[in-house]
């Protein structure tokens, strides 16, 4: 669907509602995908019109006498908005604008969805699969964890290594850069670590990449955003993720507190041609979906970290988060915000704290923008 | 299921053999043996230069769109594999370091609903099944994958006497129920 404006966007997006019947709660639509001129509750058949208007109920006049349509439609997610393509709702009506809740996160984000004219679309269709872990795990690793890739995904790098090489030269790059944001979002890069791509997403892709996209991001978002930054992960808080050029995009929706459904997107530019567009696809579903031979590693380390958790003891155990604690920046003449080493848990930091806050939090005027400071975590590590 | 992915089944059906059968079937066994006793240098050898491996994902419909049950070509599948792909993927357990596969699975493939077709090409049948994948991993996670495959065999003069030349699998899942896919079907 192509949309003329974000105003006739919003408006559409305006009926988006809760797959809930307001009689006894039945899932309204339980298939994934379809055409329907209304929906009608398999239960009782209360019947709702697309936009989620209650509009007709089974023996109203004999039954009921009257039932207030408009106030038993289903319920409406109550604050929308988009930024760059993507659509953000909320169910809180209270919560800040998301202009405000992305923040210095927006520069960042940008170097995937704002890279070249025209922006960026969908593959079609959506990996879903379940891990028996918590929400947070998979949050925090695409918000700052670099640090486990050399090592969780090194298999994937050793294999494709010419025959005969030596694995332990299978080297990662070393130099890079992590963001913290205040609310809580993250993200981690390197820099000037050229054919990165090439080795995981293969040439056509790579190809892509370096001599049609980069020139025209350098053009647009400047020296280091389109020349040197490299492998970036980036999570927007709460759970929303990403791999910018490697183009995977997922909600980690938690399903109580040892549950995630992960739902991710292969994203590619619009203007790319039809045949990068399937490259990128294969690519993506070869390495970071449930089979990629990246993501398969993610899960076997989560969930194994879920089930120890379930221990009394086990549970109660500190662990240690202190990497990069005394080198966070704000002075980096490049990069905008609170800044540390690539390899570093300085953005897991601020996702945690951020987290800790609005748990603590009676409401958002109670929360700073700023979630907890380093300080105060580092008292607690050199307190234990 | 397997309606909704082109068949090179040929329109005039040669009858087959109880022998052909009979071969046909002892080779899927003893293939699936093979995965299961992690041979999988043999297995790579079984498959054809010019292999697809696919597996779309699924997508639940309503039954007026049951012919849209299956992610087109041009979208998310859960493998879509090449002969270099395939190739990449046992490497990588070979290394000691692939974790979802260190220490390995235990998996057993149980095959069943053999039907063969005739095709146009000679020495090429068109082989639909069922199939079971049980994997249980560590102390006690526990994945069984359920769905039908529809494959192309070629007669060969390897040890086996065929080769894999196609494998389109169709699992009986929209939502993974499990934390990867690190097995072969
Ligand atoms: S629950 Fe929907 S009509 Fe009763
Ligand atoms: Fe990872």
């Amino acid at each position: 669907m192509a949309f003329t404006s974000k105003v006739r966007l919003l408006r559409i997006l305006s009926s988006l509602f809760m797959n809930q019947c307001r009689h006894r709660g039945m899932r309204l639509c339980r298939a994934d995908a379809g055409n329907s001129k209304a929906f009608v509750c398999s239960y009782h058949g209360w019947a709702y019109d697309i936009a989620g208007k209650l509009v007709d109920v089974p023996f109203e006049d004999r039954a009921y006498g009257k039932v207030d349509k408009e106030q038993w439609s289903p319920i409406k997610v109550p604050c929308l908005d988009t930024y760059k393509g993507l659509i953000f709702g909320c169910w809180d009506e209270q919560v800040p604008p998301l202009e405000e809740h992305l923040g210095g996160m927006k520069w960042y984000m940008d170097l995937m969805f704002d890279r070249v004219e025209g922006g960026t679309e969908a593959v079609g269709g959506v990996h879903k699969w379940v891990i028996d872990c918590n929400w947070k795990f998979a949050a925090e690793q695409f918000c700052s964890d670099m640090y486990h890739a050399p090592f969780s995904h090194i298999s994937p790098v050793i294999a494709a290594m010419p025959p005969g090489a030596d694995p332990s030269q299978a080297a990662w790059p070393m130099e890079g850069r992590q963001f913290s944001d205040p609310n809580g979002h993250g993200t981690g890069f390197f820099l000037n670590a050229p054919g990165f791509l090439q080795a995981l997403l293969g040439e056509e892709v790579a190809t892509y990449y370096e001599e049609t996209s980069r020139p025209e991001a350098i053009a647009r978002l400047g020296e280091i955003r389109g020349a040197q930054m490299d492998g970036s992960h980036m999570t927007v808080f709460p759970s929303l993720s990403f791999l910018p050029a490697i183009n995977t995009l997922r909600a980690w929706h938690p399903r109580g507190p040892n549950q995630i459904e992960v739902w991710a997107l292969t994203i590619v530019d619009k203007k790319a041609p039809a045949s990068v567009k399937d490259a990128y696809r294969k690519a993506v579903l070869r390495t970071f979906s449930a089979g990629g031979i990246l993501e398969q590693d993610d899960g076997e380390n989560w969930t194994e970290i879920q089930k120890i958790l379930r221990g009394h003891k086990a549970r109660q155990t500190l662990f240690n988060a202190q990497m990069g604690i005394d080198n966070d920046r704000h002075d980096d003449p490049d990069l905008p915000g609170k800044t540390n080493y690539v390899y570093s848990e300085m953005a897991a930091r601020g996702f945690y704290g951020r987290w800790q806050e609005m748990m603590m939090a009676e409401s958002w005027a109670d929360l700073s923008c700023g979630g907890v400071s380093d300080d105060s975590i580092k008292g607690e590590a050199d307190n234990a | 299921m397997l309606k909704l992915i082109p068949s090179r089944a040929a329109s005039a059906q040669e009858p087959t053999s109880p022998e052909l059968q009979q071969e046909i079937e002892q080779f899927l066994y003893r293939e699936a043996m093979m995965l299961d006793n992690r041979e999988f240098d043999d297995w790579y050898a079984l498959l054809a230069d010019d292999i697809h491996y696919y597996m779309p994902t699924r997508y639940t419909r309503g039954k007026r769109e049951m012919d849209k049950e299956l992610s087109l070509l041009d979208e998310a599948a859960l493998f879509d594999e090449d002969k270099a792909s395939i190739g990449l993927r046992l490497r990588r357990l070979t290394t000691g370091m692939a974790w979802a596969e260190e220490p390995p699975s235990r998996t057993r493939h149980m095959i069943s609903n053999v039907q063969i077709h005739t095709t146009d090409v000679d020495g090429e049948y068109e082989i639909e099944c069922c199939f079971m994948v049980y994997r249980n991993r560590l102390e006690r996670q526990t994945d069984i994958f359920v769905g039908a495959r529809r494959d192309i065999l070629r007669r060969s003069d390897n040890a086996e006497g065929w080769m894999l030349a196609r494998r389109l699998m169709v699992l009986d899942q929209s939502t993974l129920l499990s934390n990867n896919l690190s097995v072969f079907f």
